[in-house]
């Protein structure tokens, strides 16, 4: 077991060829847009529902008016979609830029639907040297209706969201049941999911379909060796929770670290399932690759708690979790139970990693980015409980997304931030501060969380 | 391969180790440490948010200028009412549950906080991403020092000395200063040992200090930070030193240990860990203070999550629940870390660009340098914790983080 | 009359002589108790009423009434998981009823949180010691002491405002050590000490506060015989400084030698009352302490 475990992290460091540096920086050029040079692609479309096949049409918008801004605000370039709907802005180097739709140049009767008229550009975003924001129109009378396809985009967004948190906070709740361990390094076994996937993917040429298993399994490896190496021997060391809490923070150090000398800073894609369109399901819109992996994580989901709600070893595992000192009164091996939580805990996270990379690319901090969200997810549920886990993950992702679009009660009245957002949602750089509100409130109210055991809390 | 190793410009590699020992950032790092000893050394609290509590302090200076409009000096009372409502958020969810809830919650917090201050969205009041500049005029007038000259911190004029005799005396110094201190820690209880071995500490630092001091210099600008920052942080030193002897300190000692007991003393556990959390707060507001007073320009990426654990690790160096750990620790670290970097770059270029063993390249360009480095310290937390958690002048005996 | 035999009414005037002032008093003002479960007494310390607390289904406690007389050294006795310590814990805050009221010296305790009681004058001390092991002897006794200046942190920086105070406290702290024969150990670390000399340091740290009512969770559990003796005396003591005391035991001999009354408890409820002699042949007692120990006969205790 550990011997596989040292093969699989030997593995991953013998293969550092793709070992790239941070994103350069490319001089200002004022030459037209060639091959190479960064840019910004807009491109403004109409979609039109065909009543008769209920297939979704695009048509290009010609003529719109495109500014792109710089951090602080001012206008670093500009430009006009041409008659495919597209406009190619040159901008001087990868950085963060605001994409700005002027909706006055809209033809007339074409209103935005989808999203605002300001869009946000990361630089981690540039993969080649361009990067491509959508924006979609539709007939203007589509707008009262609007609210509710919203609503339902967001509520996709958000379950989608929401299934990977799910999936990656079982872990880590159980093995705080089993262990009372904290495991601030959990989210870096999200992202060695995503990153050995990446490797097979892209390095050694499998097919995602079967990289994926293989990573999955590494990552229940990767699991086996944090409890088999470090925290077993530290238990029975007795060193104590606070003391084996900040080990997980060093180890968290060491792996982010490990993980940036692999794959460099860049926003990485997998090579299959890229760039797919999404189709429309009545108003919500979704690209066949995030339905699949939605489908596949609730499938997932509902075999994990079935398992832990009528199999032996699952009742045990929850029992373990619940009450270690009850249940090994009663027989039941904890350090059994304890490996077997780090395995499924490591699988599922890589899961959740590998997921989550399709919908958002891959990067050293993908899994460590969603720490926060699955702490809140189990504090919401409860430390310790598995199901406090899933449904707890499950209404953070939802609550995160939805927040985004406001309530349109009061229009007109101009509130200062953060009340407006009650009514135009929270800007979507700070979706994740909803979340952290949720877990304050849970904590003063009820701390044990909704499924957790209030003599674990203290 | 191996001859080349004998043509790094050691030199150089000297006199940046040594600078990085008393440098801006060791300054910086050693107020923060001393507030977070306050807070997990003494009362064994888990804040995983000490860069929030610095990014108070920066925030704080910086706004006066970009947002509030008023005096640089203005900026130290506002840090300190951010950094007492930010403890006071932190804590009272938190305090009465077990010690994980304040991680969790901390961890979240910071990053909520670097969320809103890099966002657009709150822009007039952070000037997101970019940062602040521009407030540290009044701070640089103020201070005695003249930005174009290059300062060394012995106050006298000296002559370098040849290398080789110098690098014996440093290393006997440090030497020393190390085994000294480790001993006191052992029988420093046996009060006839304790004076034999002060005097030799007191000397070797001395000594130490005397060679490394006449052997680097810093400039001007920097140098009003640093020398303002250590006696800050002299000052906070010597500030918790009073207050851990004192009866509060007693009281705090038993909450780090049984909290029960305390409590059944009637003391309020709740009430003392809220003040160590801010006290700590409080002193890390400087950090945030000096660093940015330093460099002149607050930038919101200099207070993240990755600082706060480079602080712990700094911390448990030296010595969690030490004063002198709190300061020598993030000195340490500093040289650890400076050396490393500047050793690693160095065979970098020595080597053509790259470092190989055996056919096998692992570091193919100058970042990656910085990786391995930055892993390292992940590395020295986790070995210090498993197998020396007390730093470097820690008591065992009073280590009571098992106890939990 | 010769030496080797006397009396009854002699023998009577002996035992009487033997007995404290304070002793006399306390079983004067009991005298007239009836030996119910739940009985008023004439100057209750402490009383409880309808308290209740359940864990998932199992009731802990469940006592109807109780009260406590003030100036008096009363046992709590009952099998293991009668609920005694749980009850101890509910009495002092350091856990809450799901119901009932309960009050010490008048004022009702509810909502009041465990380091409030302390202030009040109610201490308990724990069944496992907590001793701080990492600090020394006489640094756990000064912690004891209430309303100390140096404790708020303002304070605590000025040491010109707490260091008189301080030397007070030590003092003070120096003479219970002598008391309780741990002076010695003054300043070694608690961690060294025996059990015996912990649950002693437990004890003169509670006392520490000053209490009017000092509540001790089996202060006999793992002392040597030799010490429990002397342990006898400190206890009795305390009665003599008009202190009441409460103790939880299963040691039966020291429950007879020095306790005034006695209560009873099983299953989480008050079983009996009375004073040692009564307990003794009550056959409610009998049955609850057969009842859990099979085969074991604890008559002989008893």
């Amino acid at each position: 077991m550990l011997l596989l475990a040292g093969l699989a992290v030997f593995g991953m460091f013998a293969a550092p060829a793709n070992a790239e540096s941070a994103p350069a920086e490319q001089a200002a050029s004022a030459a037209p847009p060639a091959e190479g040079d960064v840019a910004i692609k807009v491109r403004v479309q109409n979609q039109v529902q065909d009543e008769a096949t209920g297939k979704t049409n695009k048509e290009p918008i010609v003529g719109a008016s495109i500014q792109v801004l710089g951090a602080d605000g001012a206008v670093v370039a500009e430009g006009v979609t041409d008659d495919k709907g597209l406009a190619t802005i040159p901008v001087p180097v990868k950085a963060d830029y605001t994409v700005k739709l002027d909706e006055s140049s809209l033809p007339d009767g074409f209103v935005l639907v989808d999203g605002t008229a300001e869009r946000q550009v990361l630089e981690a975003k540039f993969v080649t040297s361009s990067v491509t924001v959508n924006y979609f129109t539709g007939q203007a009378q589509r707008v009262t209706i609007g609210w509710w396809s919203q609503f339902a985009q967001r509520l996709a967004d958000g379950a989608r969201l929401g299934l990977v948190l799910a999936m990656c906070a079982v872990g880590l709740s159980l093995i705080f049941g089993t262990t009372g361990l904290t495991n601030f390094a959990h989210g870096e076994m999200v992202t060695f999911g995503a990153m050995i996937a990446y490797i097979l993917n892209i390095d050694v040429g499998l097919h995602l379909v079967l990289a994926a298993p293989i990573a999955i399994i590494a990552g229940g490896l990767f699991g086996v060796a944090f409890d088999g190496v470090v925290f077993g021997p530290l238990r029975r060391r007795k060193i104590g929770l606070v003391s084996q809490m900040v080990v997980t923070v060093g180890l968290a150090i060491v792996l982010k670290n490990a993980f940036l000398w692999q794959l460099g800073g860049r926003v990485k894609q997998f090579s299959d399932f890229n760039n797919q369109e999404c189709t429309s399901i009545g108003p919500v819109c979704i690209t066949p690759r995030d339905l699949t992996t939605s489908a596949l994580s609730l499938v997932i989901l509902v075999a994990v708690a079935f398992a832990l709600q009528r199999t032996r070893l699952g009742k045990a595992t929850r029992a373990v979790s619940d009450n270690p000192d009850l249940a090994s009164s009663t027989g039941i091996d904890s350090q059994k139970i304890i490996r077997i939580v780090w395995i499924l805990g490591g699988m599922l996270a890589a899961t959740g990693g590998i997921f989550r990379g399709l919908d958002e690319g891959i990067s050293p901090t993908l899994g460590a980015d969603l720490l926060f969200l699955m702490f809140a997810g189990i504090t919401l549920g409860g430390l310790g409980s598995a199901f406090g886990a899933l449904v707890g993950g499950f209404v953070i992702g939802i609550f995160v997304e939805v927040t985004t679009l406001g309530i349109p009660i009061f229009p007109g009245k101009d509130w200062p931030d953060p009340f407006n957002w009650i009514h135009n949602g929270v800007p979507s750089e700070l979706k994740n501060v909803p979340a952290y509100l949720i877990m304050i409130v849970v904590l003063l109210v009820r701390p044990q969380g909704i499924l957790g055991r209030r003599e674990r809390v203290g | 391969m191996f001859a080349n190793i004998l043509d790094l410009p050691f030199d150089a590699i000297l006199t940046q180790t040594l600078s990085a020992f008393f440098g801006v950032n060791a300054m910086y790092f050693a107020i923060a440490a001393i507030g977070l000893n306050v807070q997990f050394g003494y009362a064994g609290l888990l804040n995983f948010g000490q860069a929030g509590f610095m990014a108070c302090g920066a925030y704080a200076v910086g706004m006066t200028t970009h947002y509030f409009d008023i005096s640089f000096w203005w900026g130290i009372p506002i840090a300190v009412t951010y950094a007492v409502v930010f403890g006071l958020i932190m804590g009272i969810p938190t305090l009465r549950l077990r010690a994980d809830y304040l991680a969790i919650v901390t961890i979240a917090l910071a990053e909520v906080i670097r969320l809103v201050v890099r966002s657009v969205t709150f822009k007039k009041y952070f000037n997101g991403s970019d940062g602040i500049n521009g407030f540290a005029d009044t701070f640089r007038r103020v201070t005695p020092f003249d930005d174009a000259k290059r300062y060394k911190l012995y106050p006298f004029d000296t002559s370098n000395g040849t290398g080789a005799t110098v690098l014996l005396l440093v290393v006997f110094g440090v030497i020393a200063v190390l085994a000294g201190r480790v001993l006191l820690g052992r029988f420093g209880r046996e009060r006839s040992n304790r004076g034999v071995m002060w005097a030799v500490f007191a000397g070797a630092s001395f000594l130490v200090v005397l060679v490394i001091s006449s052997y680097v210099e810093y400039g001007g600008q920097s140098f009003k930070a640093i020398i303002v920052g250590w006696i800050l942080a002299a000052v906070f030193g010597a500030f918790v030193f009073m207050l851990m002897r004192s009866p509060w300190g007693r009281v705090l000692k038993g909450i780090r240990e049984d909290e029960e007991a305390v409590r059944s003393l009637g003391k309020s556990v709740y009430s003392y860990k809220m003040q160590a959390l801010i006290i700590g707060g409080v002193i890390a507001t400087f950090s945030g203070m000096m660093l940015s007073l330093d460099r002149g320009s607050v930038q919101p990426d200099n207070y993240s999550r990755d600082v706060t654990f480079y602080v712990l690790t700094a911390l448990v160096l030296g010595g969690a629940a030490k004063v002198s750990g709190s300061i020598v620790g993030p000195m340490l670290f500093w040289g650890i870390l400076s050396f490393t970097d500047v050793f690693l770059n160095s065979l970098f270029k020595e080597w053509g660009n790259q470092i190989g063993i055996f056919g096998w390249k692992f570091v193919s360009n100058s970042s990656q340098v910085g990786m391995i480095v930055q892993g390292m310290i992940g590395l020295m937390l986790v070995l210090l914790m498993v197998f020396r958690p007390q730093g470097l002048f820690g008591n065992r005996k009073e280590m009571a983080l098992d106890g939990r | 009359m010769d030496d080797e035999s006397m009396d009854a009414e002699t023998a009577g005037e002996v035992m009487t002589t033997k007995l404290s002032e304070t002793a006399r008093v306390a079983r004067a003002a009991l005298v007239d108790v009836a030996p119910e479960p739940g009985v008023s007494k004439p100057d209750p310390i402490m009383t409880a009423v309808a308290v209740r607390r359940s864990f998932g289904g199992i009731t802990a406690v469940d006592v109807d009434r109780v009260e406590i007389q003030r100036g008096s050294i009363t046992a709590l006795i009952g099998p293991n998981g009668a609920g005694k310590t749980t009850f101890f814990n509910l009495m002092t805050g350091f856990d809450t009823p799901d119901t009932g009221t309960w009050a010490f010296n008048g004022q009702s305790l509810e909502k009041v949180a465990a380091h409030k009681t302390a202030g009040m004058g109610m201490v308990r001390t724990f069944q496992l010691t907590k001793s701080l092991t990492k600090m020394s002897v006489i640094e756990n006794m000064k912690l004891g002491a209430t309303g100390q200046t140096g404790e708020k942190w303002w304070n605590g920086l000025l040491p010109f405002r707490w260091t008189a105070q301080e030397k007070a406290i030590e003092a003070r702290a120096d003479e219970l050590l002598a008391r309780f024969k741990l002076d010695h150990m003054r300043d070694e670390y608690a961690g060294t000490l025996s059990g015996g000399q912990r649950k002693l340091l437990e004890m003169s740290r509670a006392l520490m506060t000053n209490p009017q009512l000092v509540m001790l969770d089996e202060p006999m559990a793992g002392v040597n015989p030799a010490l429990k003796q002397s342990l006898n005396q400190h206890i009795k003591g305390l009665r003599d400084e008009g202190m009441t005391v409460l103790f939880v035991e299963h040691d039966m001999d020291m429950v007879h030698d020095i306790s005034d009354w006695v209560i009873v408890m099983a299953e989480g409820r008050i079983i009996a009352e009375g004073t040692p002699d009564q307990i003794s042949s009550n056959p409610a007692v009998i049955d609850a302490y057969l009842g859990s120990h099979q085969g074991k006969s604890l008559l002989e205790d008893l």
